[in-house]
């Protein structure tokens, strides 16, 4: 760099040139994320569910799919490298999956059962040359009950649990695929299986619709259609990725053409875009924003007479207003409509009268307010606006006599603190915590609050909550195979869950995003995922 | 003068060991276990006890800083707990992205600072010289990060002449220096400058206005010497030290353009130690402070010896 | 983010103007006032700063609103807004009461690490230049350490490292400006020690104490009070920017670069409204800016 580029820099700086780009490469689509950081692309991606959708489904496949076609029904599991499975009738602790036959890598080698056992063995067999411990946090949490794949032939393969579980095909979305070929042939090169997996996730090879060909670490990610891919191929040539974590950044990004398509817009400058021909997408998410509260003795909140009045406490049509319409207010943590919905007596709503009575009735009134401590972040994926959302509710509550008081940490530590429970310091006393989450599989949906054995450190119960009802209605649904059978023991879970109040349900995640007009062929389904094999750019 | 500046050199290795020892200490003050900067929260307990053991965290203080101390001699500042990734790995391309924009901010700000310095000391009381100091003081006193959002608003969002974010169309990795990517440095530098500008503006104008004052440019002025040559000895005498603002200001930047690259989402330290905050990545927030600080001490050290074998009138035992 | 001055010309300055102040009369302060009071820029920067005191200390007294209470449904009106003079913010709440009491905590976290580095800088700083020598040597080589980090890479790696809140991000403040305060107290200090009267009142057989308390004090307390003046500026800048960057106030709390931090999502819709706060910073940090130049000027004989 010399002074002389520096001057003609300052200089040009003060000109009003026109900043349009040159027109972006035919059929290329750039996506503005909300993630800080590129999410992993060696195969289990980080940064929440962003990163599944990103650096996951697009590069990678799974077992099983999330059906993500349509924008109008709930969004189910459907066949993706396996093209069918089944529990084996005499051990239900055993799955058989038969193999999709013709699917390569994106190296070219095949994928076949031993590739899926080297991936079950990759975050779940600790001697294992390629075990990564970094994978198993990402990966583990997600499918409780898998212990190890078999290999019976070529295309065939069997699963086994630690226990009978018929939620074990929907755990599997989250298993994706890397080549064992690749690994190795990196491994070779590299000091330890710690670094051929970071080499593995600069060069990686899945069987996904799109491969990787080039990787810049908190800068971008580039993809090209995967030509040779088993299903329906992509439109788009080329997908390319850019972390914007700032909403204000993405805004602009987008206005000013940099990108053509971001995550979460600003609520307030929908407008602005609007005006500018940008296309706001929305569609109702399986995802909860909720106060997760804390079922010990001496919390007000093992009360459900002060839960119920909180779930009526809440005028969530002035949250949606302030969120510039982006959320549905719920009414329990799937929709009516969904399969496990299952008509629960209690009605949320907004009844401050009814709010004021329940507390009444609970023992608080004027003279004596309810006074809670709530834990929540400042910024989190999923966590939408949690500071004026809190804000917002925080007044609303102080008018039917109850006083909040809020512990704000930063979102790692919230979410860390999720599986410590209420009871230990980092709750720091508070009675409820803002942890929203992702209800699209029962285990975490439902099972992982309501089972007295999903209490800390083993999983996310930080309440505390035990009720031997609870928890056979969880063992019947776990151990029902038959889909429809299931689900219907899935709605009995989720009836009696709202009717208790388990949670106090605030807010129904909307995922808005806001594109250029000139990418088409996009659709939003009701899922945190979306298939990026159909837009494409006109 | 040679004694001098081996002593200055000397001087600096205790210096550096002492900030490398601040930013060690850095994880110690941080509340929570400093086995947290190492290994994620939800690591197995015995993966725990490992890292333990190989960080030497079982060991007193003094031990566990000489074993960092030798991991950092050889390069290695640890592992990012968000990505895995190496510390320096992410750290090496910031460094140079920051530095660029630094660069390009100081000397944008210096030259602004000179042209008002000078014009203001040489008519001082002047309308000029009251414009240029009302200017300097804006410059240092405004808060950076709101400029910065105001130039966002009307160039990028309003008027659409400049982008708002990012290193250039591929990153900052195929950085090149055509108008696609030097537009993106525009504001954020412009922004940044800012500072610079302001302080090189006060110091330029108190050299210049001391240097005419003296008796000899009065009387070299009645000999009726030209306004040329006034004008080249007035620069010689001033270059030494306004060389020196400069140099220290590019230090400054270097560390103080954190607000500034979150605004404009510029991939350099400052947007890296941002997000390492957000995620307590203290790996990669601990490697970014030691490096950033170090280049500070070596920049102060050639600041330093350039000025002293720049002004003869600079003599130090 | 850096001082007004480089260090080593700052501190050169002040010592010449402990040396000029030694030879004070009882006139010096005196005419300290009749040359601010002389000085129409100053004089204005201190009456917008007093009223601006004023206005905040006074602030549940001269705010319309309850600065906490918001409603959805008139959030984000613009300037000029019947009762809202100022607008409103993202929650309804109106900006000008919100303005009034953040000021309460910008200037809280603007002065207070300054008082501090003031109070610790100078007690330091006037030991290492009056006893010299060994004592000297220890406080001034921990001063460079220090030294050696930017203002605002210290401040943010202190209280990016203990987390987000008031009293880290007032402690990772007060600690960024304790050095600078040390090395202009030590460097005037050592300018008066070497001075011919505190020579004599040693040989006169004052105690050191006596003589610090008397002599040294008194002339180069002006000096470094000056100097912290000019650091107010910049310690506002820094505190505003570690709220803004979420290490430093907390929500609901009102302050300004807090304000600043969450308004920035308004932009597109009350551009105006959302860069109050900034302006706010900006005119507090350049009238204290313009109030220490004012002071320096003064307060130098020569003049």
């Amino acid at each position: 760099m010399t002074l002389r580029r520096a001057i003609f820099a300052a200089c040009i700086a003060s000109l009003p040139l026109l900043a349009a780009g040159p027109a972006a490469a035919q059929g290329t689509i750039r996506i503005g994320m909300t993630a800080a950081d590129i999410p992993l692309t060696h195969g289990q991606p980080d940064q929440g569910f962003e990163g599944n959708r990103f650096t996951g489904i697009p590069l990678y496949d799974a077992l099983t799919h999330w059906d993500l076609s349509a924008a109008d029904k709930p969004s189910t599991v459907i066949p993706g490298l396996a093209t069918e499975w089944a529990v084996d009738e005499a051990d239900k602790t055993r799955w058989v999956f038969r193999l999709r036959p013709g699917v390569t890598f994106h190296d070219g080698s095949p994928f076949n059962a031993d590739a899926v056992v080297w991936n079950v063995r990759k975050v779940l067999d600790r001697e294992a040359p390629h075990y990564d411990p970094r994978q198993v946090g990402l990966t583990a949490t997600r499918m409780p009950a898998l212990r190890r794949a078999e290999k019976v032939d070529e295309l065939t393969v069997a699963l086994f649990t630690s226990e009978p579980d018929s939620l074990l095909p929907i755990n599997l979305t989250n298993l994706f695929m890397a080549s064992p070929t690749q690994w190795e042939k990196l491994r070779a090169a590299a000091p330890n299986a710690e670094a051929a997996w970071n080499a593995f996730a600069a060069n990686p090879a899945g069987t996904g619709p799109f491969r990787l060909v080039r990787f810049v670490p908190r800068e971008r990610v580039e993809m090209v259609r995967n030509e040779n891919y088993w299903g329906e191929k992509a439109k788009a040539e080329r997908i390319v990725l850019l972390p914007i974590p700032e909403a204000n950044a993405r805004t602009a990004a987008l206005l000013s053409g940099q990108v053509d398509w971001i995550e979460a817009p600003a609520p307030d400058a929908v407008p602005q875009l609007r005006a500018r021909n940008m296309v706001i997408t929305q569609n109702l998410q399986p995802h909860v924003w909720p106060w997760q509260p804390c079922f010990v003795q001496g919390s007000p909140l093992a009360d459900v007479r002060v839960r119920r009045a909180l779930n009526l406490a809440i005028d969530r049509e002035g949250l949606k207003q302030l969120l510039g319409g982006f959320m549905v207010a719920p009414v329990g943590t799937v929709a009516p409509g969904h399969p496990w919905w299952g008509n629960p007596g209690f009605q949320i709503r907004t009844d401050k009268a009814e709010a004021r009575r329940l507390l009444a009735e609970a023992g608080y009134g004027p003279n004596r307010r309810l006074a809670l401590k709530v834990q929540i972040s400042a910024s989190g994926s999923g966590q939408m606006q949690p500071l004026p959302m809190n804000e917002f509710l925080q007044q609303d509550l102080k008018e039917v006599g109850i006083d909040v008081e809020f512990d704000v940490v930063d979102w790692n530590t919230l979410f860390t603190n999720w599986r410590q429970g209420c009871t230990a310091p980092s709750a720091r006393g508070a009675h409820a915590t803002n942890v929203s989450f992702a209800a699209m599989d029962p285990f975490f949906a439902m099972v992982r609050f309501w089972d007295s054995r999903m209490a800390p450190p083993t999983s996310n119960n930080w309440g505390f909550f035990d009720d031997p009802k609870f928890d056979a209605m969880i063992r019947e649904a776990r151990n029902t195979f038959d889909p429809a059978a299931r689900d219907a023991a899935l709605a009995r879970l989720h009836a009696a869950g709202v009717d208790e109040a388990l949670f106090i349900w605030i807010a129904h995640d909307v995922a808005p995003r806001a594109m250029a007009p000139r990418i088409r062929g996009f659709v939003q389904p009701q899922s945190w995922f979306v298939d990026l094999r159909l837009p494409y750019v006109q | 003068m040679i004694l001098y500046l081996l002593r200055r050199v000397l001087y600096a290795i205790p210096i550096a060991l002492a900030v490398g020892f601040v930013c060690f200490m850095l994880v110690q003050i941080a509340p929570g276990d400093p086995i947290n900067a190492i290994v994620p929260p939800d690591a197995p307990a015995d993966v725990v006890e490992q890292v333990k053991k190989d960080y030497g965290l079982d060991k007193p203080l003094p031990a566990q800083f000489g074993l960092w101390l030798y991991k950092v001699v050889q390069g290695d500042l640890g592992r990012s707990l968000a990505t895995g990734r190496p510390v320096w790995s992410d750290l090496s391309t910031a460094i140079g992205n920051t530095l660029m924009l630094a660069f390009c901010a100081s000397t944008l700000g210096f030259l602004l600072g000179c042209i008002l310095g000078g014009l203001a000391g040489t008519f001082r009381g002047s309308v000029l010289d009251r414009g240029a100091v009302g200017l300097a003081v804006a410059g240092v006193s405004v808060p950076h990060y709101w400029l910065g959002m105001v130039m966002v608003v009307i160039f990028s969002v309003q008027l659409n002449w400049l982008p708002a974010m990012g290193a250039g169309p591929g990153g900052s990795s195929d950085w090149a220096w055509d108008w696609d990517h030097v537009k993106h440095l525009v504001l954020p530098m412009v922004t940044l400058s800012v500072i610079p500008m302001g302080i090189v503006t006060r110091t330029v104008r108190g050299l210049v206005a001391e240097i005419m004052n003296q008796e000899f440019i009065t009387a070299l002025r009645g000999k009726g010497m030209t306004r040329g040559a006034i004008f080249l000895h007035v620069v010689k005498n001033a270059a030494p030290n306004a060389l020196a603002v400069m140099g220290l200001q590019l230090g400054y930047l270097m560390g103080g353009s954190i607000l500034v690259e979150t605004v404009f989402s510029w991939p350099g330290t400052g947007l890296l130690l941002n997000s390492a905050i957000f995620q307590r990545d203290l790996p990669v927030l601990q490697g970014t402070i030691l490096v950033l600080a170090m280049f500070f001490v070596a920049l102060n050290l050639i600041v330093d010896l350039m000025q002293t074998a720049l002004d003869p009138r600079i003599k130090r035992a | 983010m850096s001082t007004a001055t480089t260090p080593s010309a700052a501190e050169a300055e002040l010592a010449v103007q402990a040396r000029q102040a030694q030879a004070k009369s009882d006139g010096y302060w005196a005419g300290v006032w009749k040359r601010v009071r002389r000085d129409p820029v100053t004089i204005l920067c201190a009456s917008i700063l007093l009223l601006m005191l004023l206005a905040i200390v006074f602030a549940p007294l001269l705010a319309p609103h309850d600065p906490y209470q918001g409603s959805m449904i008139r959030r984000l009106r613009a300037i000029g807004t019947p009762n809202y003079p100022l607008g409103t913010d993202e929650l309804g709440r109106d900006i000008l009461t919100r303005l009034l009491y953040g000021g309460r905590l910008s200037w809280f976290m603007g002065i207070t690490p300054v008082v501090f580095a003031f109070i610790i800088g100078t007690t330091l700083g006037v030991t290492a230049g009056y006893v010299g020598g060994k004592v000297n040597m220890a406080i001034m080589r921990v001063t460079d350490v220090f030294y050696a980090f930017p203002s605002v890479l210290l401040a943010v790696a202190i209280s990016g490292a203990l987390g987000a809140g008031i009293f880290n991000a007032i402690l990772a403040l007060t600690l960024v400006f304790i050095p600078q305060i040390i090395r202009v107290a030590e460097s005037v200090t050592q300018g008066v020690r070497s001075l011919d009267f505190v020579d004599a009142a040693r040989a006169s057989g004052a105690s050191g104490f006596t003589i610090v308390r008397v002599h040294v004090l008194g002339n180069v307390l002006g000096p470094i009070f000056v100097y912290a003046t000019s650091l107010i500026s910049v310690c506002m800048i820094i505190a505003s920017g570690l709220s803004f960057l979420g290490l430093g106030t907390k929500p609901p709390e009102p302050e300004w670069g807090l304000m600043l931090n969450t308004l920035r999502t308004a932009i597109y819709v009350q551009p105006w409204v959302a860069v109050l706060p900034g302006a706010c910073i900006f005119v507090t940090s350049i009238c204290f800016n313009l109030l220490a130049d004012g002071l320096r000027q003064a307060m130098d004989v020569k003049g």
